[in-house]
């Protein structure tokens, strides 16, 4: 996959407050790809350095084939930002909000009109087109803010918190829209502190706090992190043999008992599965299930940003 | 996929931001009424002054009150002076509608848009600031420029009905009419970059009013100046006055170019 999206020490000063510090990053066109941090940590910096909105104070950034700096109001053009505050028109309808920025990105005609109404249909809105968006709630200027941002179709769309304050059918349509524009080979750089969001969504996650502490696929985050956990049920439940039969199988890092289950730590689930399982069972245990247990991208994240504070 | 979008027109970015801002700017009532408000009360004042001249004629202390503060009228029948007088003076007063009408426009186009957070969006895309700031500046001046000549002719049908033929020769001079329709542009104009000039430094829309009133000073000074004869605006001096206004114009629209940096806005102003 061509990369689209490539920075190379890119930093940023405030006076003395260094927001982002030497950022290497490469993203891939038609990725989704996670950007993850605490608050403060120059998340907002960052998506306003790619979008030529603010000028590096070193480095340098290659967006869309572009370059920052030399190619700034192309690379506007090119891209797409949802800002962390809708900031829409409240006077103007849902559709003349969309029409305006239309024209300034260069629309006109039957193709901003088709446009207009092809995202304000995406996002559920084609309803309230023509309604002041004043009357709207938060949840719809959010999807309204979304429509305006990939209304030029860009190569790359900057979401800054896109389904905060969304209800769970709006942050569907959102996340759809997402997957769909990937699918349509754009990128997606997302910002979000919706963890589980990000799980499913990205293809790869950057963690950052002024700096890329870590960045990898969720799955490859979990496995290197924290191996792959199975848990086995015994019934009715696990002996202190069971578990010492157990710590001897072959691939199993690590063994302990949790609420009435054994748990392994393995790096090859699909191998130690049947050993263990024949391990117990001539142990004399009953085994009711035995099942791949999920970390959370939650606690890979809380390791990492954590780990990278206390490293400092 | 198309690689860049296409870039808009600097016509195009004129016309949306201009057809925008009057949309939001005649949905603000406060603001219709805030910019509407001086012109009438001018309006109003002046047909009434110039009618209650002609009905009650001025006592002798009027008159030569009036002779010793305006040597030029001197000589001219009692009423007739009074009445010219009343006439060019708030032909002057009519010089402060393009000073007083565009600035509250202009300092909503700016602070009203950076507290509503919509400045964002609109320097993400790639209209250059310098466009934008013309396309504010020409949205804000359009409004003002012909409510002052509608209030104007308004005024002028108004003196011809009722006016004495001082009062009717005084507002048909040429020169006040080139004043109105040359330099009450360049006036507007000035007061619109000044007031963009000022919201980009400051914050509060009351502020930046208050700042911003301050141009309507010269003006008061020159026109009074001029109504009583210690300045004697003559053809010479209109065009270098005219040609002054046009390279401040100039030198404020530079400076708020320069002040109004993207980086800035989005980085200070909270």
């Amino acid at each position: 996959m061509a990369i689209v999206l490539r920075t190379e020490g890119l930093t940023k000063r405030f006076g003395k407050l260094l927001a982002v510090d030497g950022l290497d990053i490469e993203v891939h066109e038609g990725e989704v790809f996670g950007f993850l941090g605490p608050n403060g940590a120059g998340k907002t910096t960052t998506l306003r350095l790619l979008c030529a909105l603010v000028a590096p104070s070193g480095g340098g950034a290659e967006v869309a084939g572009l370059r920052l700096g030399r190619d700034d109001a192309r690379i506007r053009a090119s891209v797409g930002i949802l800002t962390e505050h809708p900031g829409l028109y409240e006077r103007l309808s849902a559709a003349d909000n969309l029409r305006f920025f239309a024209a300034l990105y260069g629309l006109s005609g039957r193709e901003m009109e088709a446009r207009v109404e092809r995202y304000l249909e995406l996002m559920g809105l084609g309803a309230q087109r023509d309604i002041p968006v004043a009357t709207f709630s938060r949840g719809m200027k959010q999807k309204m803010a979304i429509a305006r941002a990939a209304l030029h179709e860009p190569r790359i769309l900057f979401l800054d918190e896109p389904t905060t304050g969304l209800d769970p059918d709006a942050a569907r349509t959102v996340r759809d829209l997402i997957v769909s524009l990937a699918k349509e080979g754009r990128t997606v750089f997302l910002c979000t502190h919706n963890l589980d969001e990000a799980d499913r969504l990205c293809d790869r996650i950057a963690f950052f706090r002024r700096s890329v502490i870590r960045i990898d696929t969720p799955d490859r985050l979990r496995a290197e992190l924290y191996g792959r956990t199975v848990e086995v049920r015994v019934v009715p439940s696990p002996r202190p043999d069971h578990l010492a039969r157990v710590r001897c199988v072959e691939g199993v890092r690590e063994a302990w008992l949790e609420n009435g289950s054994i748990l392994v730590r393995t790096d090859d689930p699909l191998r130690t599965d049947p050993a263990l399982v024949r391990a117990l069972v001539d142990a004399g245990a009953e085994v009711a299930f035995v099942t791949e247990r999920r970390v959370s991208l939650e606690d890979v994240y809380l390791k990492v940003v954590h780990g990278a504070a206390e490293a400092r | 996929m198309s690689a860049v979008a296409a870039r808009a027109t600097r016509r195009t970015i004129v016309t949306s931001v201009c057809a925008r801002e009057w949309r939001e700017t005649l949905g603000n009532k406060l603001l219709v009424g805030m910019t509407l408000f001086p012109p009438i009360v001018i309006l109003a004042a002046g047909i009434l002054a110039v009618y209650a001249a002609a009905l009650y004629p001025p006592s002798e202390k009027d008159v030569q009150a009036l002779y010793a503060s305006a040597p030029a009228a001197a000589g001219l029948d009692p009423r007739e002076a009074v009445q010219g007088f009343i006439a060019t003076y708030f032909l002057v007063l009519f010089m402060l509608i393009p000073t007083v009408v565009p600035l509250t426009i202009a300092i909503y186009s700016v602070i009203g848009e950076k507290s509503a957070r919509t400045l964002e969006p609109l320097l993400a895309t790639p209209v250059g600031v310098g466009e934008l700031l013309l396309a504010k500046s020409i949205a804000s001046t359009i409004p003002a420029v012909i409510v002052t000549w509608i209030a104007y002719a308004i005024y002028l049908a108004s003196v011809l009905a009722l006016g004495s033929p001082a009062a009717v020769h005084a507002v048909t001079a040429p020169r006040w009419i080139l004043a109105v329709i040359v330099m009450v542009p360049l006036l507007t104009a000035l007061s619109v970059n000044l007031g963009i000039l000022i919201s980009t430094r400051v914050n509060d829309i009351r502020v930046a009013q208050q700042i911003g009133g301050l141009v309507v000073v010269p003006v008061v000074a020159l026109g009074i100046a001029q109504v009583t004869g210690r300045v004697v605006i003559n053809n010479e001096s209109f065009i270098r006055t005219a040609i002054v206004l046009v390279v401040v114009d100039t030198v404020v629209f530079v400076a708020a170019r320069l002040a109004f940096q993207r980086e800035n806005i989005l980085s200070r102003w909270r």
